[in-house]
């Protein structure tokens, strides 16, 4: 960890290294914040879920492709801030995701949009915004169970 | 330093079904992997299949994908697919994705092997 309660992880845009990347700082983050495994487990998957899109859709056509994770530690409040920064084309996986419905039957249940539903449901609030050409979302979640 | 995600699968004969015993993670850097392993034992012709979590701590959207599509060719084949030891985790994971109410879950093998 740098400076108190936060932490720069720059990821490289390439899956596995990156997943294995992001397990080892949520093992280091929390640590220094205390987090349960629930907590920890949840921030993981809504991560992984988030990494995986971008470098498997936004990045694959980027020439110098980013990646930038910062993690804010609660600080005495109740949730934890999480950024999640790259470089490739504007894409708001929130609004532009397909919402699965989760009361359809087996066949006829859609294969994909579960990984954004999961950091919907996983988060207190999850923002999109476009900024000096870098996506960038923001995800506050609950620092306890 | 890990850079791989690991996942085991191990897979076991009972009587009335193949049961495929997970380790670890499943993420979308093996899901495929694991798609393999499935997909040969459903063309092997296997009537049930249990997907035994007692030891997978993790899964995505990614391995939940396979799960899926497991269980539509199972029940287009007049299979059945069934899931237990799901750690507090996944349990969640599958409730908010809706998986608990159409896919079959378990505590554990035996109260999953029962009701074949």
């Amino acid at each position: 960890m740098g400076e108190q309660g936060r932490m720069v992880v720059h990821l490289p845009p390439e899956l596995s290294a990156a997943l294995g990347v992001l397990a080892e700082a949520m093992e280091e983050f929390a640590a220094a914040e205390s987090l349960s495994g629930g907590v920890s487990g949840k921030l993981n998957l809504v991560l992984d879920e988030l990494i995986t899109n971008s470098i498997n859709y936004g990045l694959q056509d980027v020439a110098e492709p980013r990646l930038e994770l910062r993690l804010a530690g609660a600080e005495g409040r109740d949730v934890l801030e999480a950024v999640l920064e790259d470089n490739g084309p504007a894409f708001d996986p929130f609004s532009e995701a397909p919402v699965p419905d989760t009361t359809l039957e087996l066949d006829e249940r859609p294969i994909g949009g579960l990984g954004v539903m999961f950091v919907k449901q996983f988060t207190e609030s999850a923002g999109y915004e476009r900024i000096d050409g870098l996506n960038r979302i923001t995800l506050r979640i609950k620092a306890g169970d | 330093m890990t850079n791989k995600t690991q996942l085991t699968i191990r897979t076991e004969q009972d009587e009335k079904a193949i049961i495929l015993c997970l380790a670890g993670r499943v993420d979308g850097t093996n899901a495929n992997v694991l798609d393999e392993a499935v997909r040969e034992k459903i063309d092997a012709g296997q009537p049930v299949l249990l997907f035994d979590f007692d030891e997978l701590e993790y899964i995505s959207s990614a391995g939940l994908r396979v799960l899926l599509l497991a269980a539509r060719r199972m029940q287009a084949a007049k299979g059945k697919t069934l899931f237990c030891g799901l750690s507090e985790q996944i349990a969640e994971v599958f409730r908010v994705s809706g998986f608990d109410h159409i896919l079959p879950v378990f505590g554990t093998r035996s109260e999953a092997l029962a009701t074949v």
